[in-house]
């Protein structure tokens, strides 16, 4: 029965979670209107390593008392009940063959000791949580390689329907396809690099669920760790009675590493308060109810495992660090990031690589990146304009940014943010270089008063005859690095005019003008 | 030539033969033989300027018939709210449609290549909501629509434009008069770019040319120029209220030269002062010899 409850909530906060994830993109109107990073808001992990890592307070702290609270009294009802990861790997695991004995893997307390690395990591300001939390690993993974992939695979079906031109065939699929654009499909196919490398992870994640159910969450989920913390003096408790014969049904059915069979002894904070025990015990031997009994079984991570875990942690800050990026000069002039965006270490510092401000962009002009930004900085939001420029009356990345790192700006705001300057190359452009009109970069530039602006000339062709021409110029006080120009620039591969992150509003040193 | 081409032509070819060549641009000169080839409407509101400068022309009868599949075609490419002048007034683009529809037009559709993110400028240009509540299907631009179409123009040769505006009955070209950095303006003619796929930013190396190529092949029945709000400098994408003038005026022509030479003189210019209002003069797609083409002005 009260399985039956737990599955229920699981199917509500997953069909939840897609669904905000669904409303995370724009309908033509700047502001989105759905809370589509409440899952990330209530993440209790991504708060307090932030908090730690920043030294500062962003997120509402509304959601992550509620889930602290619910795991102190409940224990990890957050991973049972709500965790829409835990949910998929439940899934997942029910691809596997039953009664498939393999013992189990038993190291769970590993996540504590990843939990111990990333929270001395961020005390000493280095941010990797993002890296390894559940609600972030789940919505970089569906936003940068499932749903783009979903959405491949439905746009060549229909397309293939479609060419073949038989009219009661392209009629049909045509009204599915138009149903499903309004519905699941994105606006326009999602294209991000590492989409196979992200989405090779989430893949071999969920795998893990053949070898053992729920093999994340016992022995690798940062966020779970914390949760078992938390949950180590709550009151829901588990007992058993006198009628247990060691039959070892709960012991098979345990979807944390709780090892029920050892009754009074069982792990705690390794229940996922499924309630699978109680419900499938043949001798109705396993009751839950409220006591403030002391807890029984140890944590047992061991002094030394756990002061090497932190001292890794810290170790890690030099580690990940000592790049000649952060050389004034050196850093890589691609790193375009978006607009709101503090400056690189603070920006760091708050960035949890969700994917949000990837999704949610316009123009898919936000990548993650591989090593732009270092490794601290891996699977950060970075402008590619070739692929999609910054749209200028867009602020949706600040809007979704679960952490801070990308401000919410408002439209003044952001009208005034450069996030970069475009450049012209002289050896491509084809007034420059090739005696030839044309003028799409000042068309499509979008400040107020256009940041490219045109010298006249007379130019001699090979013919012998003048033409006059408009030579383009950038005007570095107006341009905000937009790098619309660049996206439409009809001199494909290397543009004729190209954005670097020189002159950012968000950097002290990267600049070039001396006022 | 394959099956499906072969029926395509044969359709086209039908399609033609059920009004004979020779008569068709009869009826047309017929219809219009008393009527003014331009009437520039000036009043408020939008909507009423619109219709008068139609009905100053002979009606919407004269073009659209019962039945009809018409496309409308505003400038939607920028992200901009219609105060801006950088997207064509939703009031007349609305006014259009609905005229369409009195004339007993089947569907009115209403799309355009956008420069900006299709979802910001239909919405933020108002034009979505006014054409869908005028009854008009709007849709946005579907990639697998653009074909290769043969133009033998002056430049263009062959360049991948929309289906749908070939499939109408009738086409209505509905733009706005702005500046633009090298046609120096851009009027009726160049807002065809909207029905453009491909890389076409490429046209700007010989951009009067492309420009009569593009207006030679869609051929509309009737170009309304909205001048209600113009954008005197920073087009065609503007931003800066201080370069929007307001004239509350609507020019409606069938000559598509015609038309656009009328709209240099809102900016203080001469026809010929156009590359493509010359060149458009020269190979006979229209005139834009204001002084011997008579024009009706109507203040609402």
């Amino acid at each position: 029965m009260i399985v039956m409850l737990r599955r229920l909530s699981q199917t509500l906060f997953l069909l939840l979670f897609l669904w905000l994830f669904l409303q995370t993109e724009s309908k033509g109107e700047n502001l989105l209107g759905y809370p589509v990073k409440i899952f990330l808001d209530a993440d209790p992990l991504i708060f307090i390593t932030t908090a730690l890592s920043s030294r500062s307070f962003f997120q509402p702290l509304l959601w992550v008392i509620l889930v602290v609270i619910a795991t102190v009294v409940l224990g990890r009802v957050f991973c049972g009940w709500v965790c829409p990861l835990g949910t998929l790997h439940n899934l997942v695991g029910t691809l596997r063959k039953k009664n498939r004995s393999v013992k189990a893997f038993n190291k769970y307390q590993w996540k504590y000791y990843l939990l111990f690395f990333l929270l001395v990591s961020s005390l000493f300001t280095l941010q990797l949580t993002g890296i390894f939390d559940p609600i972030s690993l789940l919505i970089r993974s569906i936003s940068l390689a499932v749903y783009p992939a979903l959405q491949y695979a439905a746009t060549g079906f229909f397309d293939s329907l479609y060419a073949s031109e038989v009219s009661v065939i392209v009629y049909i699929s045509e009204s599915i396809y138009t149903l499903f654009k309004q519905t699941l499909l994105s606006f326009q196919q999602p294209l991000f690099w590492q989409s196979v490398f992200i989405g090779g992870l989430f893949l071999l994640i969920l795998a893990l669920n053949i070898r053992e159910p729920r093999f994340w969450c016992k022995y690798l989920c940062p966020l779970g760790a914390l949760l078992g913390i938390f949950s180590r003096y709550a009151i829901l408790k588990r007992s058993v009675s006198e009628g247990c014969n060691n039959c070892g049904v709960c012991t098979q059915s345990c979807q944390g590493a709780a090892e029920p069979n050892s009754k009074e002894k069982w792990r705690k904070t390794e229940c996922l308060a499924c309630m699978n025990c109680d419900d499938l015990c043949p001798q109705n031997a396993v009751s839950f109810g409220f006591s403030l009994t002391k807890p029984t079984a140890a944590m047992d991570l061991g002094k030394r495992r756990v002061m090497a875990s932190m001292l890794s942690g810290l170790m890690a800050v030099p580690f990940f660090r000592m790049t000649p990026l952060s050389k004034p000069g050196a850093s890589d002039p691609k790193l375009i990031r978006p607009p709101g965006a503090f400056a690189e270490r603070e920006f760091l510092q708050k960035c949890v690589k969700c994917g949000e401000c990837m999704k949610v962009c316009l123009t898919n002009g936000l990548q993650p990146t591989l090593w732009e930004a270092g490794v601290e900085g891996i699977w950060s939001p970075i402008l590619v304009p070739r692929i999609g420029y910054c749209e200028y009356g867009c602020t949706l990345c600040g809007q979704v940014c679960p952490t801070g790192a990308i401000l919410k700006l408002s439209l003044a705001e952001k009208a005034k943010v450069k996030i970069g300057l475009a450049m012209i190359d002289l050896s491509r452009c084809l007034p420059y270089a090739h005696a030839t009109s044309c003028i799409v970069c000042e068309e499509v530039c979008p400040t107020p008063k256009k940041a490219i602006w045109f010298e006249t000339a007379l130019v001699k062709k090979r013919t012998g005859q003048t033409l006059t021409l408009k030579k383009p110029h950038v005007d570095l006080e107006l341009c905000i690095g937009c790098g619309i120009c660049e996206a439409k620039c009809p001199v494909l591969g290397h543009p004729a005019i190209s954005v670097t992150c020189l002159g950012e509003s968000r950097s002290k040193e990267n600049q070039l003008l001396l006022l | 030539m394959n099956r499906r081409e072969f029926i395509k032509s044969a359709v086209i070819v039908g399609a033609a033969l059920s009004v004979p060549p020779i008569v068709d641009p009869l009826i047309t000169r017929v219809l219009g033989a008393d009527k003014p080839d331009l009437v520039v409407a000036q009043g408020m509101p939008p909507a009423k300027i619109t219709r008068a400068a139609i009905d100053g022309l002979g009606g919407i009868k004269r073009f659209i018939a019962r039945g009809d599949i018409v496309v409308v075609k505003p400038n939607i490419g920028w992200d901009r709210t219609p105060e801006y002048a950088a997207n064509t007034n939703p009031q007349v683009v609305a006014t259009v449609i609905r005229l369409c529809f009195e004339a007993g037009a089947a569907k009115v559709k209403v799309f355009d290549n956008t420069v900006n993110d299709a979802r910001r400028t239909y919405r933020q240009s108002g034009i979505a909501d006014a054409a869908k509540s005028a009854g008009a299907l709007v849709s946005f631009i579907d990639e697998r629509k653009f074909k290769d179409m043969r133009i033998n123009g002056l430049i263009l040769k062959s360049w991948p434009l929309y289906t749908e505006v070939f499939e109408a009955d009738k086409v209505i070209n509905v733009p706005i008069a702005k500046t633009h950095g090298l046609s120096q303006l851009t009027l009726g003619m160049k807002n065809w770019m909207g029905v453009m796929g491909g890389w076409r930013g490429r046209i700007h190396q010989r951009i009067d040319e492309s420009l009569v190529d593009l207006a030679m092949t869609v051929k509309p029945a009737l170009t309304i120029l909205d001048a209600v709000r113009i954008l005197m400098d920073n087009g065609p994408s503007g931003g800066d209220l201080k370069d929007v003038k307001i004239l509350n005026m609507v020019i409606a022509g069938v000559d598509p030269v015609a038309v656009d030479a009328f709209g240099t003189t809102l900016f203080g210019m001469k026809p010929a002062d156009l590359g493509y209002i010359r060149i458009g003069h020269q190979v006979g797609l229209g005139s834009m010899d204001l002084g011997k083409l008579r024009i009706q002005r109507i203040r609402v």
